[in-house]
């Protein structure tokens, strides 16, 4: 906030920040009024309200609702550049983000299916192919990593990552 | 005299020195990938300690432990995948300068630091480790507590930019560590009936997911940049920069020696606190969190800095103060030694030929670690589109590691985009992790005092422990306050001088 | 990483040894045809674990084949056996170290999808660990029974490791039996919770022998009872709570249990065979040191003995949690 700011134009200073509070400010509602007292459960007797399970949580949800508050009139009044930069840049294609989307719905949905080597395999090869690598033997790697650090893991270090789909 | 030829016998055994070296070798490499801890690897080599010398034994497990302190910062500072729980915080300034091709610096002071942290540890422990356990005896619940009040008011100097989004990164990390069973009803907290959040939220897939993951996003989601290649090798630390971090190295490792010495709190937030201690200090705090090598000093000091330390309470109490030294127990007690106050007194030989052990390890930990450092920093050089997919592999098999589930692979990638959000709209990570830690023992001292107490709320002040942290967090808000505002009366004056602020 | 600490183990410990035991066992079996998979339902570096890499060492040489230790933690041990019951791969060649865990995670945890009893053979209890009553050295009581006495008329403190581990359970069994004011206070594990019993901040607890003895010989800890049915020989002086008999406390008998346990589809052969390794491995000597160290008594049922110990404590932890109000419904 060293910077002075005249962007008397606009209305909202910064959306995202708006956004973003407005998020947390149902979040936090949704969390009071429907989370605590639905999923958190209470013993019957209790000498000391600070000793329910419940306690915190609330404090939590509450003190959760006064910042997302303040978080929407900051976002309304200043617009925060020293952030800022850091958080605009130049959009890829589409395409690319949604490979990198794909490889992460693989390893998170197909890893038990179809074992550690070969999720690791395809995961890695649609990202070369998101990015695009030109080099070709950097294809190589995506077969020898997976494969190789599967082994690493399985036979060193005893975890007993599932291997093949069985 | 007698004793001085019989500790020398015991530590002057090539499998002593085979030993030490070998387990550093293990701890700096299995630290250093993410999801495969230290712990993992002490657990793994213990079946082999059982046949072996009882310091040999231990010297391997230590060795692990030291070099795993230390490995894991060196992802977190090259692919801003902590390798450990206990470098998060060091991927806070060690990633940037990494971008900035300055990774070896990065890697070199995080070495130093460590390995002087290492040592200030290793000598609390050899001299003080009967005070040291005192002090940890007579911290009770309500010490931890005001302990932990006074950790929870770092965030506010790690919030850097808007601390109403520190403070509300912070909330929302307390609540996800409140996720599982009650710890003094253990009735269910937000678990919706799901087995695998009822320990709660594993650590380590959050902490893959929040810091590793949105990296990777972010890099698909941008438009393609020609790699750069920037001479990652780059420059080592300078003599004088060593000297500048050095005082915060120290006292970094002091605060490290401390925490380490009170079982249950952990490397994690020594590293915290002795990261946010340097930031105020510093007279530029506004580069940290940029890049700034005396962050790295900071942090690796107090996380090594907790190595030597824990071994206080193992050796003198029996108690051990984290899972690491709950496995080097079970290690002593295989070999039919039980730490603790006996232990002193019928085994001295053994202990102090320990001791010359653990010294040893640090300076074996300056040779591995540099030689580490030549290999790895060529990570750096390696095109991000090839590098990435590959650290997303290791991050995916890490995560599953943890507790041999896929549930831990869908949480981590569940954080990824927590965390790629929070960059989004500016929410700092590092308060939320720091609540996420701290939020539990903030409510368990809390309610265990009051269980002690008899809900008396008196024993809250019950003593000059509980007095000087009541004092320290009193003192830590109000400097922040008056931080705070003279700020904002400087912002004020700049910009009411066109030209002077810009 | 096992290369490497063989080599280690080869080059300065005469890994020899362990090789020219394990070449005497081979001998023609149907079973174990595989690796066999011990698995720890709680995370590296507890009790548990310790002991099953100890047993999976030795079991190893005894049944010349792997024995890999595989760590499941989640739910106070239940994920792991919800697993185990599940059945699957190599559901032939997977073993489980059991501990009170099993019994009592089936009494507070709710929803489980299997039987704790009928859905698993149970081959061989591997050790006994007596839980000890102690209280600080300071403490103004010398005695159960001044002990109990004390408690009619105030409100005592215990610490626990934990909700739902035997340390918990067994104070929450002493409140019923002898109808006392006793207030539990949770700690994260037994090592958190020794600091506050040595510096006097609760009253008493029911820790497990291996956690308390060093302290009860440098008396910093005062032993007031302990909890198996016999007198411990480490402690033979301390009575055990049976004996005193009064309050209902003869009914008191518990013991942190650890034994293995595998699906119930396991065959027949295989459990015999297991049981064969396990008492060798049961009589060796790097085994009787260790539960030595542990004040631990080894484990003296095996097979529908076991099975009977379990129905048992399963009634009875279900009964104590419902009465202590901790169970999950």
């Amino acid at each position: 906030m060293t910077k002075f700011h005249s962007t008397g134009g606009t209305l909202i200073k910064d959306p995202w920040d708006v956004v973003a509070g407005v998020m947390l400010l149902g979040f936090s509602l949704l969390l009071l009024f429907y989370l605590v007292p639905n999923y958190i459960g209470q013993p019957p007797i209790m000498q000391n309200p600070m000793m329910s399970p419940r306690w915190l949580p609330n404090i939590v949800g509450w003190l959760l609702l006064v910042f997302s508050v303040l978080m929407i009139i900051q976002g309304v009044l200043i617009a925060d550049d020293a952030e800022d930069n850091g958080r605009r840049f130049e959009r890829g294609p589409l395409l690319r983000f949604a490979l990198m989307a794909l490889s992460l719905i693989v390893y998170a949905g197909l890893f038990e299916m179809l074992g550690a080597v070969i999720s690791g395999i395809l995961a890695t090869l649609i990202l070369f192919i998101a990015h695009p690598v030109r080099t070709w033997w950097v294809y190589g790697l995506a077969i020898v990593f997976p494969a190789g650090v599967t082994l690493l893991f399985t036979g060193i270090m005893n975890v007993p990552l599932p291997m093949w789909p069985f | 005299m007698e004793n001085i030829t019989e500790v020398l016998q015991l530590f002057l055994a090539t499998e002593n020195f085979v030993a030490i070296a070998v387990g550093v070798v293990i701890g700096v490499t299995v630290g250093s990938i993410p999801g495969l801890t230290a712990t993992m690897a002490v657990a793994l080599a213990l079946p082999f300690t059982f046949s072996m010398e009882p310091v040999a034994a231990i010297l391997l497990l230590v060795g692990i432990y030291k070099g795993g302190m230390y490995g894991g910062s060196i992802t977190a500072i090259l692919i801003r995948t902590p390798g450990s729980p206990a470098s998060a915080c060091t991927l806070l300034d060690g990633y940037p300068m990494a971008q900035q091709g300055e990774a070896k610096k990065a890697l070199k002071m995080a070495l130093y630091a460590s390995v002087i942290a290492d040592f200030i540890s290793n000598i609390a422990l050899i001299f003080f480790a009967a005070y040291l356990a005192k002090i940890a005896l007579n911290f009770g619940a309500p010490e931890f507590f005001w302990l932990i009040c006074f950790s929870l008011t770092i965030i506010i100097s790690l919030a850097s930019g808007s601390m109403i989004k520190g403070l509300i990164a912070a909330l929302l990390g307390i609540l996800l560590s409140l996720v599982g069973l009650d710890s003094v009803f253990g009735s269910q907290r937000l678990t919706f009936g799901n087995y695998n959040l009822m320990d709660s939220i594993s650590f380590i897939p959050l902490l893959i997911g929040l810091f590793a993951i949105p990296e990777i996003i972010e890099f698909y989601r941008k438009k393609v940049i020609p790699h750069l290649r920037a001479k990652a090798s780059g420059a080592g630390v300078s003599f004088s920069e060593l000297k500048g971090s050095l005082k915060s190295i120290v006292r970094g490792s002091l605060i490290g020696v401390i925490i380490g010495a009170i079982p249950g709190t952990g490397a994690t937030a020594a590293a915290f606190i002795s990261y946010s201690d340097a930031k105020r200090r510093s007279p530029h705090p506004e580069r940290f969190g940029k890049g700034e090598v005396e962050g790295v000093a900071a942090s690796e000091a107090g996380n090594n800095g907790v190595a030597g330390a824990t071994l206080i309470p193992l050796l003198s109490l029996g108690i051990p103060g984290d899972v690491i030294t709950a496995i080097i127990l079970g290690a002593f007690m295989v070999h039919g030694l039980t730490p603790g106050p006996l232990l002193f007194q019928e085994n001295l030989p053994l202990i102090y030929a320990l001791f010359l052990g653990i010294m040893l390890s640090s300076v074996i930990l300056l040779f591995v670690g540099n030689a580490a450092i030549r290999y790895f920093s060529l990570i750096a050089d390696i095109p991000k589109s090839i590098l990435f997919p590959i650290v997303l592999m290791f991050c995916v098999y890490g995560a599953y590691a943890v507790n041999n589930d896929t549930f831990d692979v869908w949480l981590m990638l569940a954080f990824g985009v927590l965390g790629y959000v929070f960059n989004r709209t500016g929410i700092p990570a590092a308060p939320f992790l720091i609540g996420f830690i701290l939020g539990p023992m903030f409510e368990d001292n809390l309610r265990r005092s009051l269980l002690i107490g008899s809900n008396d709320l008196s024993i809250f002040v019950r003593g000059p422990i509980t007095w000087f942290f009541i004092a320290l967090t009193l003192g830590s808000i109000l400097l922040a306050l008056y931080r705070f505002i003279t700020s904002r009366q400087k912002a004020k004056q700049s910009a009411s001088e066109p030209g002077a602020g810009a | 990483m096992k290369k490497i600490l063989n080599a280690l183990c080869t080059a300065t410990c005469g890994g020899a040894v362990a090789l020219s035991l394990s070449v005497s066992t081979a001998q023609a079996q149907d079973w174990p045809t595989d690796d066999v998979r011990l698995v720890v339902p709680y995370a590296p570096g507890g009790t548990t674990d310790v002991l099953s890499r100890r047993v999976a060492d030795l079991l190893q040489e005894e049944l010349d084949t792997n024995v890999v230790v595989e760590n499941r933690p989640g739910a106070g041990s239940t994920v792991a056996t919800g697993r185990l019951a599940r059945g699957g791969r190599d559901i032939d060649h997977t073993i489980l170290m059991a501990s009170p865990g099993h019994t009592i995670g089936a009494a507070i945890y709710p929803g489980l999808t299997y039987d704790p009893v009928e859905d698993f053979v149970f081959i061989q209890n591997m050790i006994d660990i007596p839980n000890v009553m102690v209280v600080p050295a300071d403490s103004p009581y010398n005695s159960v029974l001044e002990f109990v006495e004390a408690a009619k008329e105030q409100n005592m403190t215990f610490s626990h490791s934990g909700v739902g581990s035997s340390i918990h359970m067994s104070g929450e069994l002493f409140k019923t039996l002898t109808e006392t004011n006793m207030t539990a206070v949770p700690f994260a594990g037994s090592g958190a919770a020794l600091p506050a019993l040595l510096g006097g901040d609760v009253d008493v607890s029911f820790e497990n022998m291996p956690t308390v003895f060093s302290h009860i010989q440098s008396g910093d800890l005062r032993a007031l009872a302990v909890t198996s049915a016999e007198r411990s020989e480490f402690l033979p002086d301390v009575p055990t709570l049976k004996e005193i008999g009064e309050y209902n406390l003869d009914q008191f008998v518990t013991t942190a249990w650890f034994g293995l346990i595998a699906h119930h589809s396991f065959p027949e052969e295989a459990t015999a065979a297991m049981q064969k390794a396990l008492q060798e491995v049961m009589e060796r000597e790097e085994f009787t040191s260790f539960v030595e160290q542990l004040g631990a008594e080894k484990g003296t049922i095996a097979g529908d003995e076991f099975k009977a110990f379990i129905t048992d404590e399963v009634a009875r932890w279900d009964e104590v949690a419902t009465e202590a109000g901790i169970r999950q419904e």
